[in-house]
């Protein structure tokens, strides 16, 4: 079975619309947590999150997407999804073709429409324009439709670690011959049900995040969309390689509905499992885009998983201190930073770092630094005790 | 792709514990609840935090486990726990983004599921959940089918759940997706008018590569999205033709028919390929309809083909023979997501 290898790559987020701007903005160690400007919500002032600076009816505008029912969620995947077809130079028969799969993740879905699914979920009215927009599976089935895709179409959700699954789905698609080439990533806004959802938690902060750090209070939450274009390396003799999937694992930590085991069992059984299929060592690995959220619970756990597994761990850093914890887009995002990783031999650092964790002592990369990279891993931690990891190789 | 061993399913029927499915339990109104059990296997101080979606799956999910440690946990949900969903946001609401209280964000999150039973059965493997609306438990399924296939010696838990709340009901209702008339779920294929009742279940399989044992072998799977019934029937052909040996046929179509009249044509274009003489049988006055219904039609395929009874009730068409080892599944949700499932039963023979 020959490479599954990435040809195309998009994203938007709150440090770029496009992988050239987020590239630039995470040389330049961009914050792009903000208070919010846009998003309508009591915590506007108080709680700052990865915002995308451009309204919902701008984003609307930028991609000729006025169909009635369209949320913001879907608009985001839309802007990815078309910069990851057009990088690749898909088709509109290629996009159509029984043999090309989309696999969307997604956490939120329309559930960013907090006052029109109160109003539908109680019928005070006759009815909105987004009756069929609420669920996770609306941003794929409007892709599908404006695409006129037909081959598998699928929607994922394991909360935060979603579109990694979704990353390692549309690869095992292609090498089990359900398709030969995969639209794979995810998309989450902001919305008062997970900002709300997580400030309940008191796992929210206040402050910028400060991944790994002794001092770390909490997560931001961010917004964005990332997408990637896979396919099998014979079939993409002509093309730009960015990198190969060459490893993932899925494992689960079974301890917690919202928090994980203190010695990162789950995270390390999904990084382990992500090293047997790239068959690769420990010491192989370069980088690490860490799932670092800032929060207390997973970045000791993550860390823990992390000097389990690596004698010596390698470089790491988290962006969720750039763009946030964009949830259900978090796998997919990282992954397109990891490709710009290997495709430029470089790592973005860890910002608002001061202090290490005292039981662990990891320090993440403080310092933008070109660094020979062959294999940079990427984590994704989730609710429900879902981990995954992913390994990207050098193209 | 799998051979399936042990199932259970939690319906508006009686399919828990010693299944009765000649007795039709009919439900007045349009809504098809399930008939909950004890959930014996569910740690009380656990059960009562849990919403219906969860306990559900959760309860069909550890009645298989007693004695096994699958090698990974396969969940389809189109919304996992609705009810907990719009609670939450009922506080949003209400309290203003206020101080609001956790336990219903946590509960809302579909992958819940998936993850209660991996915590209650300590299963630190593969875990996942499916959520792509109607076809969310199909796509369960071909994810099972490549586990299968990447690591044959292993064995899977695969499921489908789905449960009504009285907010998602409200919306699908407003979307015209039932029937605005109240009626007996005995009636449903015998109103002409749109829309289905309401439904919710919970259906759990155990499956692997082995036959040795087997209830049925899921042989292969299709889904795809279109309006068209031609584009439909002619998808059908070629699943037909690329699953059957020249001369096969199909002993029973199980037919996902809901009652509402503007979608009939999609059955009876799968009928009309089929041969005039094969036994038809329909599920959904049994179960009412929702997205992951499939997982119910799956368990009452594996229930005809290992008792080789097919409850009177479920007939639109009898054949001579009274067999059924080869049945096509077909399912459609809301027009627009339909799935094939080619089951065999008689693997000993």
């Amino acid at each position: 079975m020959s490479r599954i290898v990435i040809t195309g790559l998009g994203i938007i987020s709150a440090i770029g619309s496009n992988v050239a701007e987020n590239r630039l903005a995470l040389i330049k160690s961009t914050c792009g947590v903000t208070q919010l400007d846009l998003f309508s919500s009591r915590y506007a002032g108080v709680l700052p999150c990865g915002e995308i600076k451009f309204s919902t009816s701008e984003l609307k505008e930028r991609l000729f997407a006025n169909d009635p029912g369209i949320t913001r969620t879907t608009l985001l995947a839309l802007h990815a999804f078309e910069e990851a077809s057009k990088d690749c130079g898909l088709t509109a028969d290629q996009l159509s073709a029984d043999d090309t799969a989309l696999v969307a993740a997604s956490t939120v879905g329309g559930m960013c429409l907090t006052d029109e699914l109160y109003q539908d979920a109680h019928m005070v009215s006759g009815g909105s324009t987004f009756l069929s927009s609420y669920d996770c599976g609306s941003v794929a089935l409007y892709l599908r439709d404006r695409f006129n895709m037909r081959g598998i179409i699928n929607t994922i959700n394991t909360a935060c670690s979603s579109s990694a699954n979704a990353i390692m789905y549309g690869a095992r698609l292609i090498k089990n011959g359900f398709a030969n080439r995969c639209i794979v990533g995810g998309t989450d806004s902001l919305a008062k049900f997970t900002l709300n959802g997580f400030n309940s938690m008191h796992i929210l902060s206040r402050d910028l995040c400060t991944p790994f750090d002794l001092n770390r209070n909490g997560l931001n939450l961010g917004e964005g969309a990332a997408f990637l274009v896979l396919e099998k390396e014979e079939d993409a003799f002509d093309k730009r390689l960015y990198a190969s999937l060459s490893g993932y694992g899925n494992a689960n930590d079974a301890f917690h509905p919202s928090s994980l085991s203190e010695d990162g069992e789950g995270p390390y059984l999904a990084m382990k499992a992500a090293l047997a299929t790239a068959r690769l060592e420990p010491g192989q690995v370069d980088f690490i885009n860490a799932h670092g959220t800032g929060t207390e619970n997973n970045d000791e756990s993550e860390s823990k998983a992390m000097l389990r597994l690596f004698p010596q761990p390698p470089p790491f850093a988290s962006t969720k201190s750039n763009v946030g914890h964009t949830l259900g887009a978090a796998g997919a995002v990282q992954a397109v930073y990891s490709v710009l990783n290997l495709v430029q031999q470089e790592v973005y650092p860890s910002l608002h770092y001061t202090k290490p964790i005292p039981s662990t002592g990891l320090q993440p990369v403080l310092k933008y630094a070109k660094m020979p990279l062959q294999h940079v891993m990427s984590n994704s931690f989730a609710f429900g005790g879902n981990c995954t990891s992913l390994i990207f190789s050098k193209a | 792709m799998f051979y399936i061993h042990r199932t259970s399913c939690i319906s508006a029927q009686q399919t828990f514990s010693a299944p009765m499915l000649h007795k039709l339990v009919e439900s007045i109104g349009n809504k098809m609840f399930v008939l909950e059990p004890g959930y014996e296997q569910i740690p009380s101080n656990v059960l009562r935090r849990m919403g219906k979606a969860v306990r559900m799956g959760v309860g069909a999910a550890m009645l298989l486990l007693n004695d096994i440690t699958p090698d990974g946990i396969i969940i389809g949900t189109a919304n996992g726990g609705m009810e907990d969903c719009i609670k939450f946001l009922n506080q949003i609401i209400n309290y203003e983004e206020g101080i609001l209280t956790p336990g219903n964000f946590v509960q809302s999150t579909p992958n819940s599921i998936a993850a209660q039973v991996s915590m209650l059965s300590s299963n630190k493997g593969y875990n996942i959940t499916h959520v792509h609306r109607g076809l969310a438990f199909e796509n369960a399924i071909i994810d099972t089918g490549m586990l299968v296939n990447e690591f044959p010696a292993n064995q899977y838990l695969l499921g489908g759940v789905d449960e009504i709340s009285a907010y998602n009901y409200n919306i699908d209702r407003l979307a015209g997706w039932h029937k605005k008339e109240p009626m007996n779920s005995s009636q449903l294929f015998s109103i002409n008018s749109t829309g289905c009742i309401a439904g919710e279940g919970a259906a759990m399989f155990l499956v692997n590569g082995n036959p040795d044992g087997a209830l049925a072998r899921l042989k292969g799977i299709k889904i795809l999205h279109t309006e068209s019934a031609d584009n439909l029937g002619d998808e059908l052909k070629k699943f037909l033709m690329y699953q059957l040996m020249p001369g096969e046929k199909i002993d029973l179509f199980l037919s996902g028919e809901n009652g509402d009249n503007r979608y009939v044509k999609y059955s009876d274009a799968c009928e009309a390929i089929l041969d005039a003489a094969v036994t038809v049988a329909r599920f959904k006055h049994m179960t009412g309809e929702f997205a992951t219904v499939s997982a119910i039609s799956l368990w009452l395929c594996c229930q005809v083909i290992s008792s080789q009874d097919l409850p009177l009730h479920m007939v639109k068409q009898q054949s001579a023979t009274k067999k059924y080892q080869k049945v096509l599944i077909y399912n459609n949700y809301k027009s627009l997501q339909h799935s094939f499932m080619l089951v065999e039963g008689g693997l000993l023979s």
